[in-house]
């Protein structure tokens, strides 16, 4: 009988899973068999001149001497680790602030924060790249009139400034969601909780450390997993502000780049699965890194 | 509280900052509006204008003479699988229209289609995932969260040879399937199916309920916080997801507004007019919309936020 | 309960048989394998009336009644409206519908491999020598046209495009349309409002490094800020910074035979450091060569490396006119600066269409019906004319080819005495591109000009050597 239920349950579980799974094997978890697969290969594109063969772990070796690649891998790195912290703190800032606004003022605030958003990314990303320009953009203008540059700058020809520029662009389109979370999070902390620590003395950063963070611990915990997954899908904005110049090249764009533009390349297929197994592992070993601490919550 | 009401300085600070921040925000906004609707000549001066005296709809009329569509043109699903010459079989309809009105017909249809799509999906995955017990629960869970984050970019390849294989390259199902097979929906779901609380399952089996009753009356109800935040965000992302218009969408009459915007910047002149007016018609139309229901934007993003 | 159950089982099953009817192609990557005589069967009878004026073919072949043609913006073929009658006026002629594509730059090469990588490619390709031959058509995925040129269109078609167009072993895989000469230009008001045009030589077009480098001083003493750029964000138009640098001390890029680059050389070096300290001119990696064309067209720039005649004769977007900038500043080209002021080596540029293999019969046929009529018919002259460049061929079945455009033709007794060598077919061309504008970014970011030559120069020659 138990056994019988067991199996049920079983079928019925896989009945409601069926339709999803369909999706996400066939589109996520063969493709990704698939790309390991290719990465112990030289596939090409030019499969009828220069057949596939198995070249073990000779793309994983070049890879690992690939200045390009090994610059690509830090400049993602750095865009993850750069904008999930600012974004957490800075949306965190802004809920706080305006919380407790009147009822239109905060929708005001909050959907202004939430338009770059809704915006899209492309349209978003065509307007900055005018405001960028480094002859006619609007803030080589400002910041000249003003007098805190002198002479123009060109943002995103420098190295020293086009990937804060990307940044930035990113941080404007990432902060909306998380704005709307923290508002509702905080509106939502147990009020007879603050009151008696305000009432036993606790200063204002007290409560908000020690009462109102710990109660909106989830929020936080998914507002980190969404731009994470945000700022490693950043792609047009580079791939149409530099095409991965002026040291803005990621891992995500650069095997873009070599699977479609280095086709000339013998085993450029398997290189960029290469590279995209070696993403995929470090992604994988993020997730599993914010998945404890999820499960610890 | 009296306390909270006090004008403290470090809160008319904050508040001069957001406001200053607001600004700032809404600028790229009103940059996109006011350079559709510059001339040539104020768009091109040393200057920049920032409140155009004069206002025309040059830029518009040059962006619609650009590229032409047809104005209907459905490819039916899987018809490549048996045409004669594996491509898909068009039903076009109607007169000539500016693309870019095609374009956002496109959109639209594919980020509801996909929404509609991820909503069913991932509402039974979910739901499944958090209140059955099956064999392999842990090891399917475990998979979906280490997918979660993984950018398209990573399985590009296989991705694009498995989709042509099945001849639907070059169609919005190329973008529709794959966004439909990220796993984030199954995950959010799960998290709001977890707070269906077991006894009121329990009952309903013990009534008689079928699983397929019991889902539709009983799970779906409960969830409808999250299925309204997973349908937006499923809306807005696959509305922005460009990486995978590009690469799926060969034909321009198939082009979404963001892919159509980013071809006609990378074209040789670069003319700011044509692409503000570009960018504008992108953007305005769905601000409209989540205007009118930003009130519903937001909930259901809170909703999902409480409970995930 | 059963009854529910039932139809959610009935919905889920159905749902897996389309996804595995549509998974059991997989395994037949390669496109159209066997299945040709279906799709070649039915609309072949409607055509037989077609072939008249495109003798080349046999006329019992079977003829797709659809191609899709793809086209980069060469000169005037990236505009719709102009291309669009011409298109009709085909399809009413041969009965073949043309669905048409057009590409840009930026990421055309990207779209066309995805379509490859697929087996998605288009019939019909319009592009130059450097992708055609060299990188799709060596690597097998291009028809050979070598059956569509007989003995009279050897001796009509300029025998250096056909050349261009041909492999080492004589396959044919792209069939030349048009060329010109890359060049590059100067507002001229600016430059006369400098009062440098005494360095303008208005007739030969040609000037000395010493009267270039007066001129850029003279518009940079007037203007200050950037008046040329050597635009390095990408590979669009990178032409024109390679003949800059290149002709300044005069050398070539390429060996003769065109197996290696030899960029690492003391004319290269010098170059690039002479552009390096000239006030007035900076490598700039935010523009590519549009945006260049964009800023001169707003009199940002006083120069433009990434001209020729389609520019020149383009009345721009404020539509003051051709040869004007958006301001109405008349804008002149010129060659490329030597030393001596004379034989400058412009870039050459040539294009033609080809036709990818699809492994389907019927359609490569209606492929070469479309590149005959528009390469090798009375209709050359206006597909030459769309374009703003000058066309391959001076004859077509009996008729003359020539442009209708007196400013187009002025631009070719002009210009091209001075056409140089299409060495754009090296091994490797792609990655040696990528190559040039990332050493311009490290030159222009202050690095060692000597060691960053020397870097990427051994990176192109690996990409040639390894491709």
């Amino acid at each position: 009988m138990s056994k019988e239920l067991v199996r049920r349950e079983n079928t019925s579980a896989y009945l409601f899973l069926l339709p999803s799974l369909i999706f996400f094997v066939g589109f996520v978890v063969i493709p990704m068999v698939i790309c390991i697969g290719y990465s112990f290969t030289d596939a090409n594109m030019n499969s009828k001149t220069n057949p596939t063969t198995f070249v073990a772990f000779q793309n994983f070796i070049q890879l690992w001497q690939d200045k390009t690649f090994l610059g690509a891998l830090k400049n993602t790195f750095l865009i993850v680790l750069v904008s999930v912290p600012t974004v957490c703190l800075f949306s965190l800032w802004v809920g706080s602030a305006i919380y407790k606004l009147k009822g239109p003022v905060l929708s005001t605030f909050r959907c202004i924060f939430y338009l770059p958003v809704v915006t899209g990314s492309v349209a978003v990303t065509v307007v900055w790249k005018w405001m960028y320009d480094n002859y006619t953009g609007i803030l080589n203008y400002v910041l000249s009139r003003t007098g805190i540059i002198e002479n123009n700058i060109n943002w995103l020809g420098d190295e020293r400034f086009a990937l804060w520029c990307i940044i930035l662009i990113l941080f404007t389109t990432s902060v909306g969601q998380p704005i709307v979370l923290y508002v509702s999070a905080l509106g939502n902390v147990d009020h007879s909780l603050v009151e008696a620590a305000q009432v036993d003395g606790a200063t204002n950063s007290q409560v908000f450390w020690k009462i109102k963070w710990p109660q909106m611990m989830p929020t936080t915990l998914y507002i980190l997993v969404i731009t994470t997954i945000n700022s490693f899908q950043c792609f047009a904005l580079i791939q149409l502000l530099t095409s991965g110049g002026s040291g803005t090249n990621t891992v995500m764009y650069y095997i873009y780049y070599t699977a479609f533009k280095m086709t000339e390349q013998v085993g450029h297929f398997g290189y960029a699965n290469a590279m995209g197994v070696i993403l995929a592992i470090f992604i994988g070993i993020l997730s599993a890194i914010q998945f404890r601490l999820a499960k610890e919550k | 509280m009296k306390l909270e009401k006090r004008a403290t300085p470090y809160k008319v600070f904050s508040i001069i900052i957001l406001v200053i921040l607001a600004f700032l925000f809404l600028f790229p906004l009103y940059w996109i509006v006011t350079g559709a609707f510059k001339t040539t000549a104020d768009i091109y001066a040393p200057d920049p204008q920032f409140f155009p005296k004069e206002f025309t709809l040059n830029n518009f009329e040059r962006l619609f003479a650009k590229r032409t569509a047809p104005a209907w043109e459905f490819a039916i699903p899987f018809s490549a699988q048996f045409s004669a010459s594996h491509q898909p079989i068009y039903f076009s309809v109607g007169p000539t229209i500016p693309a870019a009105f095609r374009w956002l017909t496109n959109t639209v249809l594919m980020a509801v289609v996909a929404m509609i799509l991820t909503c069913i999906t991932a509402s039974m995955a979910g739901y499944a995932l958090a209140k059955k017990r099956f064999r392999g629960r842990a090891l399917l869970f475990s998979l979906i969260v280490c997918a979660m984050a993984l950018p398209k970019q990573v399985i590009l390849i296989p991705l694009i040879k498995e989709v042509s294989a099945m001849h639907m390259w070059d169609s919005l199902w190329a973008v529709i399937l794959p966004t439909v097979g990220w796993p984030f929906g199954v995950f959010l779901m799960k998290q709001f199916s977890e707070s269906i609380p077991g006894e009121i399952l329990e009952a309903a089996r013990i009534d008689g309920a079928s699983e397929a009753k019991t889902f539709t009356t009983i799970v779906v109800p409960m969830v409808k916080p999250g299925i309204g935040a997973l349908a937006i965000f499923t809306f807005i992302n696959s509305w922005n997801d460009y990486f995978l218009q590009l690469i799926m969408l060969g034909k321009s009459s198939n082009y979404t507004i963001s892919l159509g915007i980013a071809t006609l910047q990378s074209e040789t002149s670069i003319d700011h007019g044509i692409l503000m007016a570009g960018a504008a018609l992108a953007s305005i139309p769905i601000i409209i919309v989540f205007l009118i229901f930003q009130k519903y934007f937001t909930q259901g993003i809170t909703m999902g936020a409480v409970k995930g | 309960m059963k009854k529910m159950k039932k139809i959610l089982a009935l919905v889920l099953a159905l749902t897996m048989v389309l996804a595995l009817s549509a998974c059991g192609s997989q395994p037949a990557p390669t496109p159209a394998p066997a299945d040709t005589p279906a799709p070649a069967a039915t609309p072949a009878p409607a055509e037989p009336p077609a072939d008249d004026n495109t003798g080349a073919d046999e006329p019992t072949e079977n003829v797709a009644d659809a191609i899709t043609v793809w086209v980069y913006p060469v000169g005037g073929w990236g505009d719709e409206a102009k291309v669009k009658p011409l298109i009709d006026k085909f399809t009413a002629d041969t009965g073949i519908t043309v669905n048409m594509e057009w590409l840009a730059y930026a990421d055309g090469d990207d779209k066309v491999n995805a379509a490859l990588t697929g087996g998605n490619a288009p019939d019909v390709i319009m592009e130059g020598p450097e992708r055609l031959v060299a990188n799709w058509g060596v690597n097998g995925h291009m028809v050979d046209l070598a059956d569509m040129i007989d003995d009279t269109d050897r001796e009509e078609i300029l025998p250096a495009a056909l050349e261009a167009g041909t492999t080492a072993d004589g396959k044919v895989y792209l069939y030349p349309m048009f060329n010109v000469a890359h060049c590059m230009a100067v507002n001229y008001t600016a430059v006369k409002e400098a009062g440098a045009e005494e360095y303008i030589d208005l007739e030969t077009r040609t000037w000395t490094v010493e009267q270039f480098d007066k001129t850029v001083e003279a518009l940079y003493n007037k203007y200050g800020g950037t008046v040329a750029a050597v635009y390095c964000a990408g590979q669009g138009g990178d032409q024109g910074t390679r003949e800059l640098i290149r002709n300044r001390y005069g050398t070539k890029l390429t060996n003769a035979e065109h197996t290696a680059y030899t960029w690492n050389t003391p004319e290269v070096i010098n170059a690039l450091t002479d552009l390096k300290n000239m006030p007035g001119i900076d490598f700039d990696a935010s523009l590519a060569g549009g945006d260049e064309i964009a800023k001169f067209y707003q009199g940002v720039l006083k120069m433009a490396f990434c001209w020729n005649a389609a520019q020149q004769l383009d009345p721009n977007q404020a539509g003051t006119g051709e040869g004007k900038t958006l301001s109405g500043d008349e804008i002149v080209y010129m060659c490329f600066p030597t030393q001596e002021g004379k034989d400058p080596e412009e870039g050459s540029g040539v294009w033609g269409l080809g036709s990818f293999d699809t492994g389907d019969e019927a359609r490569i046929a209606a492929a070469k019906v479309f590149i005959k009529y528009m390469c090798d018919s009375e209709h050359c002259s206006e597909a030459g004319d769309i374009s703003n460049f000058f066309s391959c061929r001076s004859m077509a079945e009996g008729v003359e080819i020539k442009s209708s455009n007196p400013l187009l033709v002025e631009y070719y007794s002009k210009m091209m005495p001075y056409m140089g060598e299409y060495y754009q077919i090296t091994t490797g061309w792609a990655g040696a591109r990528t190559e040039w504008w990332n050493m311009l970014q490290r030159v222009g970011a202050g690095d060692d000009i000597a060691t960053t030559v020397a870097t990427y120069e051994a990176n192109a020659n690996a990409a040639a050597n390894a491709g």
